[in-house]
């Protein structure tokens, strides 16, 4: 050890922090209310009621839903092999990812540890946030997606859990990246779900996605989703840092 | 008959089912440590309070999202430390170090033979260069030494990998050696 970090340990010793606060009384008052329920705005609501419908109509296919209650009570990133995509109507209504903000509002709202768009790289053209849920960076080609960047919370929190379906036409590569799980899906489309700890659908913004990197970071869960290849995926992950 | 004090996992077990009284248990074992935290990512000592305030609640509430017979104290650090973070950037404020290093070490015991040997001199000259360095570097370095938390909850509450502690405490110890005109040992 060198002499600035054994100075630094005796540092510790020495530091006259603040007197602690003690907020017990203050925080117990606080949780004895009842926090008051948000709604969740009209559009959204009617989103999740066409989902949850097009779920129930998957869940009446075998295959479907064995692979659905399969990921129920299973943590983070979880993907299933299917035979067939089920018949859920996918569509991506942009609204799912949340109202777009700015890059500082986002992590703010965030409510997890959230990595800034890939270094060195154009600025995305959207930021928007789902509060406490999910960030999201958009690059577009006019209304189309052309790169899109999502981060949820990952491990430690389990507020969210991530799922896909994958038909055997798809490529599955599971690899790390610097130590961290990655899964790179390629060769065609996959269904995406997002599902709440409780496992019931909270959110979704299934579409007919493109090549995906899915990378566990421990506290949160990066997805890289685009025409790219994975050579590409990993180095924009790689400027996340 | 002594009552044996309950240990923290059976705590947070009894707080995900509603008991208030344990949850306030959890709070005073670890509002110290989530103090300091919240004072070193918000830089003021009132935004710090309200940080900690506020992260113990939302702690509360996300317990149904947290996964039994894990560590609380670095979940509950991040969240802490998320709010305070929150906080100091609503104001505007860039983070800073407002700590002062005690003449001798506090308390009535004798002062460690490490401490007793760190002049007075040295002691300001530390929490300047810490003071100067940028706020990554000096966070990193806070945590792990003046906070003594370890890789991985230093890595929680700072919301990066543990990987990145480690290169991170690295270069920011070199930083701080040529703040303080020191080679490397």
């Amino acid at each position: 050890m060198s002499r600035v970090e054994t100075d630094l340990q005796a540092l510790a010793l020495l530091v006259e922090w603040p007197d602690t606060p003690d907020v017990a009384p203050d925080v117990a008052a606080r949780i004895a209310v009842p926090p008051p329920r948000r709604r969740a705005p009209r559009r959204l609501g009617l989103a999740l009621a066409v989902v949850l419908l097009a779920v129930a109509v998957a869940m009446v296919v075998p295959p479907a839903r064995s692979a659905i209650l399969d990921w129920l009570g299973i943590g983070s990133a979880r993907i299933e092999r299917v035979d067939e995509l089920p018949a859920v109507q996918l569509t991506a209504p942009v609204e799912l990812l949340g109202q777009p903000t700015t890059l500082e509002d986002a992590r703010t709202r965030a409510g997890f540890p959230v990595a800034p768009p890939p270094r060195g790289e154009a600025a995305p053209d959207e930021v928007r946030v789902v509060d406490g849920r999910r960030v999201s960076y958009l690059w577009l080609d006019g209304d189309r997606i052309r790169l899109l960047v999502t981060q949820v919370p990952g491990l430690l929190q389990r507020g969210a859990i991530l799922g896909k379906l994958i038909p055997p036409s798809v490529r599955m590569e599971r690899f790390y990246i610097d130590g961290d799980g990655a899964v790179f899906l390629s060769g065609g489309p996959h269904a995406v779900y997002l599902l709440g700890p409780s496992g019931s659908f909270e959110e979704d913004h299934g579409w007919l996605a493109g090549n995906t990197l899915l990378v566990d970071r421990g506290g949160a869960t990066l997805r890289i989703e685009g025409e790219l290849d994975r050579e590409r995926a990993v180095e924009l992950a790689r400027k996340m840092e | 008959m002594v009552s044996r004090p309950l240990d923290e996992a059976s705590l947070v077990v009894r707080a995900k089912h509603g008991d208030a009284a344990a949850y306030e248990e959890l709070v005073r074992m670890h509002q110290a440590i989530a103090f300091r935290v919240a004072l070193v990512a918000a830089g003021d000592r009132g935004d710090a309070e309200e940080a900690v305030q506020d992260g113990f609640v939302k702690a509360y509430r996300a317990l149904g999202r947290f996964r039994e017979g894990a560590p609380f104290r670095p979940w509950l650090l991040r969240i802490v430390a998320n709010e305070a973070r929150n906080r100091r950037r609503s104001s505007g404020r860039r983070a800073g170090l407002a700590l002062r290093a005690a003449a001798a070490a506090s308390g009535d015991a004798a002062p460690s033979p490490e401490a007793a040997a760190l002049s007075r001199e040295r002691r300001d000259a530390l929490l300047t260069a810490l003071g100067s360095l940028e706020e990554r570097d000096r966070a990193v370095l806070v945590h792990r030494f003046l906070l003594d938390l370890g890789e991985e909850e230093t890595a929680t509450a700072l919301g990066v990998r543990r990987g990145t502690v480690k290169s991170r405490t690295a270069r920011a110890l070199e930083r701080l050696r040529g703040v303080l005109g020191e080679e490397q040992a």
